[in-house]
Protein backbone atom coordinates (compact mmCIF):
# COMPACT_ATOMS: atom_id res chain seq x y z
CA UNK A 1 0.00 0.00 0.00
CA UNK A 2 2.68 2.26 0.67
CA UNK A 3 4.38 1.33 -2.74
CA UNK A 4 0.78 2.25 -4.23
CA UNK A 5 0.76 5.97 -2.18
CA UNK A 6 4.39 6.92 -3.18
CA UNK A 7 3.65 6.53 -6.33
CA UNK A 8 0.57 8.64 -6.52
CA UNK A 9 2.30 11.18 -4.67
CA UNK A 10 4.90 11.56 -7.37
CA UNK A 11 2.75 11.05 -9.97
CA UNK A 12 1.65 14.48 -9.04
CA UNK A 13 4.71 16.01 -8.04
CA UNK A 14 6.29 15.22 -10.92
CA UNK A 15 6.26 17.81 -13.38
CA UNK A 16 5.78 16.52 -16.48
CA UNK A 17 7.91 16.98 -19.82
CA UNK A 18 6.71 19.56 -22.13
CA UNK A 19 7.53 19.00 -25.43
CA UNK A 20 9.48 21.98 -26.52
CA UNK A 21 10.14 22.88 -30.36
CA UNK A 22 13.72 21.56 -31.39
CA UNK A 23 15.19 25.05 -32.75
CA UNK A 24 14.53 26.48 -29.27
CA UNK A 25 17.75 24.10 -28.28
CA UNK A 26 21.04 24.98 -29.94
CA UNK A 27 23.37 22.05 -30.58
CA UNK A 28 26.08 21.85 -28.41
CA UNK A 29 28.56 22.39 -30.78
CA UNK A 30 27.94 25.80 -32.20
CA UNK A 31 30.26 27.87 -29.24
CA UNK A 32 28.41 31.05 -29.42
CA UNK A 33 30.48 33.43 -27.44
CA UNK A 34 33.77 31.77 -29.54
CA UNK A 35 35.89 34.16 -30.64
CA UNK A 36 38.22 31.22 -31.68
CA UNK A 37 37.67 31.49 -35.38
CA UNK A 38 37.55 35.02 -35.82
CA UNK A 39 40.67 35.14 -37.77
CA UNK A 40 41.77 37.90 -40.15
CA UNK A 41 41.52 37.78 -44.00
CA UNK A 42 44.62 37.47 -45.66
CA UNK A 43 43.78 40.12 -47.89
CA UNK A 44 43.29 42.32 -44.94
CA UNK A 45 46.45 41.44 -43.41
CA UNK A 46 48.26 42.37 -46.68
CA UNK A 47 46.59 45.83 -47.37
CA UNK A 48 47.00 46.98 -43.58
CA UNK A 49 50.82 46.07 -43.93
CA UNK A 50 51.11 47.57 -47.29
CA UNK A 51 49.46 50.52 -46.06
CA UNK A 52 52.12 51.15 -43.11
CA UNK A 53 54.62 50.06 -45.33
CA UNK A 54 53.81 52.90 -47.98
CA UNK A 55 53.27 56.03 -45.32
CA UNK A 56 56.76 55.27 -43.72
CA UNK A 57 58.41 58.69 -44.93
CA UNK A 58 61.72 57.33 -46.31
CA UNK A 59 59.53 54.72 -48.41
CA UNK A 60 58.86 55.28 -51.76
CA UNK A 61 55.45 53.84 -52.20
CA UNK A 62 55.20 52.92 -55.76
CA UNK A 63 58.27 50.33 -55.04
CA UNK A 64 56.32 48.80 -52.15
CA UNK A 65 54.50 45.35 -53.47
CA UNK A 66 53.87 42.10 -50.61
CA UNK A 67 57.29 40.46 -51.45
CA UNK A 68 59.42 43.83 -50.70
CA UNK A 69 62.33 43.35 -48.73
CA UNK A 70 63.05 46.35 -46.45
CA UNK A 71 66.83 47.07 -46.19
CA UNK A 72 67.57 45.68 -49.10
CA UNK A 73 64.92 46.59 -51.78
CA UNK A 74 63.58 49.65 -50.27
CA UNK A 75 67.02 51.11 -48.86
CA UNK A 76 65.92 51.25 -45.41
CA UNK A 77 68.11 50.85 -41.86
CA UNK A 78 67.86 48.40 -39.56
CA UNK A 79 66.64 51.33 -37.23
CA UNK A 80 63.53 52.00 -39.72
CA UNK A 81 63.12 48.41 -40.00
CA UNK A 82 62.35 48.47 -35.96
CA UNK A 83 60.43 51.54 -36.77
CA UNK A 84 58.14 49.77 -38.83
CA UNK A 85 57.71 46.81 -36.77
CA UNK A 86 56.95 48.95 -34.16
CA UNK A 87 53.88 50.41 -36.61
CA UNK A 88 53.00 47.13 -37.46
CA UNK A 89 52.59 45.95 -33.44
CA UNK A 90 50.54 49.31 -32.96
CA UNK A 91 48.23 48.88 -36.11
CA UNK A 92 47.22 45.16 -35.40
CA UNK A 93 47.69 45.52 -31.63
CA UNK A 94 50.52 42.88 -30.81
CA UNK A 95 53.44 42.59 -28.89
CA UNK A 96 56.11 41.28 -30.67
CA UNK A 97 58.94 39.99 -28.67
CA UNK A 98 62.58 41.17 -29.83
CA UNK A 99 63.51 37.75 -30.73
CA UNK A 100 60.64 37.70 -33.77
CA UNK A 101 60.98 40.73 -34.34
CA UNK A 102 64.64 40.57 -35.23
CA UNK A 103 63.77 38.32 -37.88
CA UNK A 104 61.04 40.01 -39.41
CA UNK A 105 63.29 41.28 -42.47
CA UNK A 106 60.83 41.60 -45.25
CA UNK A 107 57.07 42.73 -45.92
CA UNK A 108 56.40 38.85 -46.73
CA UNK A 109 57.54 37.65 -43.63
CA UNK A 110 55.83 40.76 -41.80
CA UNK A 111 52.46 39.04 -43.39
CA UNK A 112 52.77 35.70 -42.65
CA UNK A 113 53.86 36.23 -38.70
CA UNK A 114 50.42 38.40 -38.40
CA UNK A 115 48.39 36.00 -40.46
CA UNK A 116 49.60 33.39 -37.93
CA UNK A 117 49.17 35.14 -34.99
CA UNK A 118 46.06 34.37 -32.75
CA UNK A 119 45.95 37.58 -31.22
CA UNK A 120 45.74 39.82 -34.27
CA UNK A 121 43.04 42.24 -34.52
CA UNK B 1 93.26 50.88 -18.59
CA UNK B 2 93.66 47.24 -18.11
CA UNK B 3 90.37 45.57 -19.66
CA UNK B 4 88.36 47.36 -22.22
CA UNK B 5 84.54 46.67 -21.65
CA UNK B 6 83.55 45.92 -25.30
CA UNK B 7 81.43 48.50 -27.50
CA UNK B 8 77.75 47.46 -27.67
CA UNK B 9 76.50 45.18 -30.18
CA UNK B 10 74.08 46.04 -33.19
CA UNK B 11 71.51 43.52 -31.38
CA UNK B 12 72.24 45.27 -28.27
CA UNK B 13 71.51 49.04 -30.11
CA UNK B 14 68.73 47.97 -31.21
CA UNK B 15 67.45 46.13 -28.37
CA UNK B 16 67.73 49.67 -26.43
CA UNK B 17 65.84 51.56 -29.70
CA UNK B 18 63.14 49.56 -29.31
CA UNK B 19 62.90 49.85 -25.40
CA UNK B 20 62.72 53.60 -26.15
CA UNK B 21 59.87 53.16 -28.96
CA UNK B 22 57.56 50.94 -26.16
CA UNK B 23 58.08 53.25 -23.45
CA UNK B 24 57.06 55.82 -25.58
CA UNK B 25 53.83 54.58 -26.46
CA UNK B 26 53.05 54.82 -23.02
CA UNK B 27 52.77 58.72 -22.67
CA UNK B 28 48.94 59.06 -22.86
CA UNK B 29 49.75 63.29 -23.87
CA UNK B 30 49.86 63.13 -27.86
CA UNK B 31 52.36 65.58 -28.23
CA UNK B 32 55.13 64.15 -25.69
CA UNK B 33 54.65 60.94 -27.36
CA UNK B 34 55.62 62.16 -30.61
CA UNK B 35 58.23 63.79 -29.45
CA UNK B 36 59.82 61.23 -27.33
CA UNK B 37 59.52 59.12 -30.92
CA UNK B 38 61.15 61.56 -33.03
CA UNK B 39 64.03 62.65 -30.72
CA UNK B 40 64.43 58.74 -30.43
CA UNK B 41 64.91 58.08 -34.36
CA UNK B 42 66.87 61.55 -34.63
CA UNK B 43 69.40 60.83 -32.17
CA UNK B 44 70.25 57.16 -33.22
CA UNK B 45 70.80 57.75 -36.61
CA UNK B 46 73.04 61.11 -35.72
CA UNK B 47 75.03 58.60 -33.73
CA UNK B 48 74.66 55.52 -36.66
CA UNK B 49 78.12 56.50 -38.02
CA UNK B 50 80.40 56.55 -34.90
CA UNK B 51 83.35 54.14 -35.89
CA UNK B 52 85.14 54.93 -32.29
CA UNK B 53 84.55 52.30 -29.99
CA UNK B 54 84.80 54.62 -26.88
CA UNK B 55 82.20 56.98 -28.30
CA UNK B 56 80.08 54.33 -29.03
CA UNK B 57 79.90 52.89 -25.59
CA UNK B 58 79.64 56.58 -23.95
CA UNK B 59 76.71 57.23 -26.55
CA UNK B 60 74.78 53.79 -25.67
CA UNK B 61 74.97 54.43 -21.57
CA UNK B 62 73.88 57.79 -22.39
CA UNK B 63 71.24 56.13 -24.38
CA UNK B 64 70.73 53.59 -20.92
CA UNK B 65 70.32 56.62 -18.88
CA UNK B 66 67.87 58.58 -21.18
CA UNK B 67 65.86 55.60 -21.19
CA UNK B 68 65.73 55.37 -17.61
CA UNK B 69 64.60 58.89 -17.65
CA UNK B 70 61.78 58.55 -20.24
CA UNK B 71 60.17 54.91 -17.83
CA UNK B 72 60.03 57.42 -15.09
CA UNK B 73 58.29 60.18 -16.74
CA UNK B 74 56.16 57.94 -18.34
CA UNK B 75 55.20 57.02 -14.68
CA UNK B 76 54.98 60.21 -13.62
CA UNK B 77 52.57 61.61 -16.24
CA UNK B 78 50.06 58.29 -15.79
CA UNK B 79 50.16 59.81 -12.36
CA UNK B 80 49.11 62.89 -13.30
CA UNK B 81 47.32 62.61 -16.43
CA UNK B 82 44.52 64.88 -16.81
CA UNK B 83 41.03 63.33 -16.41
CA UNK B 84 39.80 63.95 -20.56
CA UNK B 85 41.78 63.51 -23.46
CA UNK B 86 41.11 66.38 -25.19
CA UNK B 87 39.90 70.00 -24.31
CA UNK B 88 37.15 69.15 -26.80
CA UNK B 89 35.61 67.15 -23.94
CA UNK B 90 35.36 69.80 -20.89
CA UNK B 91 32.12 70.66 -20.36
CA UNK B 92 31.79 73.65 -18.74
Amino acid sequence: MASALRAAILGHIRVPVVANGSKLLTPLWIRSMSSHDDHLEKTQVIDRILDIVKSFPKVDPSKVTPEVHFQKDLGLDSLDNVEIIMAIEEEFKLEIPDKEADKIDSCALAIEYVYNHPMAS
Amino acid sequence: MSTAVPPPSRKEILSLFRSFLRSSRQFSDYNIREYTKRRTIDAFHHNKTLSNPTSISAAFADGKYQLQVAKRQALVYYFYSPKVKSIMDIKY
